[in-house]
């Protein structure tokens, strides 16, 4: 009986022990933007972590290795590459278990969750000096809000552009019409386009979860306030919109499932030639070349819905250092090399992304069409764009706060909430999120 | 000698009761833990008492969620212990072609739910097969909103959930079937039973306290229900996210960067307490119906 005892008792320590084990944290929250400089010796082992390039690009990432190691000798990086499924659960374990790579890349949105906690090296601090080489909009994207510093060197861009189909645009008799510039137009066309395609074809693919607040912030919605502490979409100018979209649905000029789908879908309809308007990134205009040839030689290629002053959205990517980095100053070294003109201007010759360095944009790759190239029209117009671009997704746009006001947002237009209760229930409850 | 020594038999069962302490009892332990914590995925784990649980009572999206899977376990457990029994019952007889019937029924268990998933949103899509012939057919004026209405979703999560499991709980029943003992079914025949009466009277009495692990099982599963959700509807449990099982909305928590944890782990530990309830029950249904076959 006192053997049992002893046994249960010996079960209990040890349940409590591994229990104990999921309530520290492997990271120490240190302040955001830390002043710390980074010193030290270019040499030793590095980890460097990317986000969905392998198999495509190993041999541009190899040489990119390659090339650093030999500029470093007694460098040695260690590439891992994560898909995207179950990255973010990763990169947040790895952040819990003090284990992170030493040079990481992520989008800010995501990272910034982490950087609130202090994990990166401030760029600021430790870059400053490549600072003026980058597109100021992709620096910026890199900083949180109401703290010091910049926790991210940008590294690839992606600026959407409008892809159109003209053969749909002929069949709805709209031939000569330009492409929309303003979401206004945008979302006047689609209902033209989707009543001449009568449930063949349609004009838009809303894709909420991407389109929402790109669009309320070309609307010139204030998203949040300034110190960044609430969130302030609801305006009658955001309630116009939703509930203009509200009208398109229940007109049918929106197809029924396409309101809980995401871009990955959209493009699949664009592509099957069921959707007339397409604003999405350029290299999705390589996807639709592969998997409906007809679709992408009848598309037209026109520059991205931009707010009254012309600034357009882009995305950013970018190459980030943990504190805890055992190697912090080779990890720097090599985040600033990997995104340097040179090296950007070679991923962009091999891939339809845009470098974020200003220098790299100048280059006639990106000046100049070649009529060999479909995508080339397309890589003209987005690099164009790109000195007016801007993040336009707030980083405090984060899994949770989307799922909540998207989720309020369908109930919008499915007509099962009022316009304006729905904004203000997804504000309310966004805030809370924020508050965490 | 040494066989003798009371602490023999547990250096053989060491090693797996090593490994189902690490794996299983572990992490049991460790959310009942910080269910009474404000973890979050980075930092935190303070002691909150039960805070975490006066939370959940004002969760409206949790008691939706709880909802979705109390009528989840409604539908779905009567139907796959009564249909799997009728499958079995025609397969267990001897038809001709009867092998290439068992794998037809079997073939969607081993196939993935997210396959299966995938297969049945292109199926009940506004543009799918299902709603094409239901409107040729004039069944309906215009397509049913099967993955964007959010009762209408989680019904079609229910069918999935029920054809994918038909298969797994009729080769259970078969093998309960094939302890029917065949005198009884020709005495019940001797004394002009038909073949309806002779499945209530002689089949389901014997294959009842297997009826009620078939039950247990897929109640279990039923109140785990996740993937079927998240696929069919693109991630998103349908507009406003209003089709979430007790499940999908756990892992809504929990998950991420951003992911409550002590949260999670309380809704968890409830779903725990639950489910055992649910179980505890099943065995002292099973228990009594076997003394009452015995």
């Amino acid at each position: 009986m006192r053997r049992t005892r002893a046994f249960a008792a010996a079960a209990v320590a040890a349940a409590l022990f591994l229990s104990g084990c999921g309530l520290s944290s492997g990271d120490d929250a240190g302040s955001a933007g830390s002043d710390d400089k980074i010193s030290g010796e270019v040499k030793g082992e590095i980890t460097f972590a990317t986000l969905a390039l392998k198999p495509t690009f190993d041999d541009y990432i190899n040489g990119l290795i390659a090339d650093f190691q030999k500029q470093h000798p007694g460098t040695t990086v260690t590439w891992i590459d994560l898909p995207f499924q179950g990255a973010q659960e990763k990169i947040t374990n790895d952040a819990q278990a003090g284990t992170l790579p030493d040079v990481v890349n992520l989008n800010p949105n995501f990272a910034q969750k982490l950087e609130k906690q202090g994990v990166f090296v401030d760029m600021e601090t430790n870059a400053g000096d490549a600072k003026s080489t980058f597109v100021p909009g992709a620096w910026d994207a890199f900083k949180v809000p109401g703290q010091p510093g910049s926790y991210g060197l940008p590294w690839y861009l992606t600026s959407e552009v409008t892809m159109y189909n003209k053969d749909l645009f002929a069949q709805a008799g709209m031939a000569d019409a330009a492409p929309p510039k303003t979401v206004d137009e945008l979302l006047t066309q689609a209902e033209k386009l989707s009543a001449a395609g009568k449930g063949r074809f349609y004009g838009w693919h809303p894709a909420l979860e991407n389109s929402f607040v790109p669009n309320l912030a070309k609307l010139g919605v204030p998203l949040l306030n300034d110190d960044a502490t609430a969130w302030t979409f609801n305006t009658p100018e955001a309630v116009q919109y939703v509930t203009r979209v509200r009208d398109l649905y229940a007109k049918k000029a929106i197809a029924p499932d396409w309101l809980t789908q995401d871009h990955a879908k959209e493009t699949e309809a664009y592509s099957a030639g069921r959707v007339a308007l397409f604003p999405s990134g350029p290299n999705f205009l390589k996807v639709v070349g592969q998997n409906a040839p007809a679709v992408a030689k009848a598309t037209g290629v026109a520059p991205q819905i931009a707010s009254a002053d012309g600034t357009t959205n882009m995305s950013v990517m970018g190459l980030l250092v943990p504190r805890k980095s055992k190697n912090p100053a080779t990890a720097l070294e090599f985040a600033k090399f990997v995104s340097n003109a040179q090296n950007q201007l070679a991923f962009a010759k091999i891939v339809t992304i845009l470098p974020s360095t200003a220098d790299s944009l100048k280059d006639p790759y990106f000046t100049q069409v070649d009529p060999a190239d479909p995508t080339s029209p397309a890589r003209k117009i987005s690099a164009e764009q790109i000195a007016k671009a801007e993040n336009l997704t707030p980083v405090q746009w984060d899994d949770r706060t989307k799922a909540v006001v998207i989720g309020k947002m369908q109930l919008a237009v499915k007509g099962d909430l009022d316009p304006k209760a729905a904004l203000d229930q997804a504000v309310a409850e966004a805030n809370k999120l924020l508050a965490r | 000698m040494i066989g003798r020594r009371w602490y023999v038999p547990w250096l053989f069962l060491a090693p797996a009761l090593l490994v189902t302490a690490l794996m299983t009892w572990g992490p049991l332990a460790n959310t009942g833990v910080l269910a009474f914590t404000d973890a979050q995925a980075l930092g935190g784990g303070q002691f909150t008492g039960l805070d975490n649980f006066v939370r959940l009572a004002d969760d409206t999206d949790f008691f939706r969620a709880l909802g979705n899977t109390a009528l989840y376990l409604v539908v779905v457990v009567p139907a796959l212990v009564l249909l799997p029994l009728l499958l079995a019952q025609l397969v267990h007889a001897k038809l001709p072609g009867i092998g290439a019937f068992r794998a037809v029924f079997y073939t969607p268990v081993i196939a993935s739910m997210v396959v299966v998933g995938l297969i049945w949103s292109w199926l009940l899509s506004s543009d799918g097969l299902v709603n094409a012939v239901l409107v040729k057919l004039r069944v309906v004026a215009e397509p049913l909103p099967f993955l964007t209405d959010a009762t209408l979703l989680l019904f079609s999560c229910m069918l999935v959930t029920v054809w994918k499991g038909l298969g797994y709980y009729m080769v259970i029943y078969l093998a309960a079937l094939s302890n029917v003992p065949g005198e009884l079914h020709e005495a019940a025949r001797v004394d002009g039973a038909g073949a309806v009466r002779r499945f209530r009277s002689v089949t389901v009495p014997t294959v009842r306290p297997t009826m009620l692990l078939v039950g247990t099982l897929a109640a279990i599963s039923a109140t785990k229900v996740f993937a079927e959700i998240y696929v069919m509807s693109s991630g998103t449990a349908g507009p406003g996210g209003q089709a979430k099982s007790i499940v999908y909305y756990i892992r809504e928590v929990g998950l991420g960067v951003d992911g409550e944890i002590g949260y999670a782990s309380a809704m968890s530990l409830t779903l725990f307490v639950g489910t055992l309830g649910l179980s505890v029950l099943a065995l002292v249904l099973r228990r009594r119906s076997e003394r009452n076959t015995a």
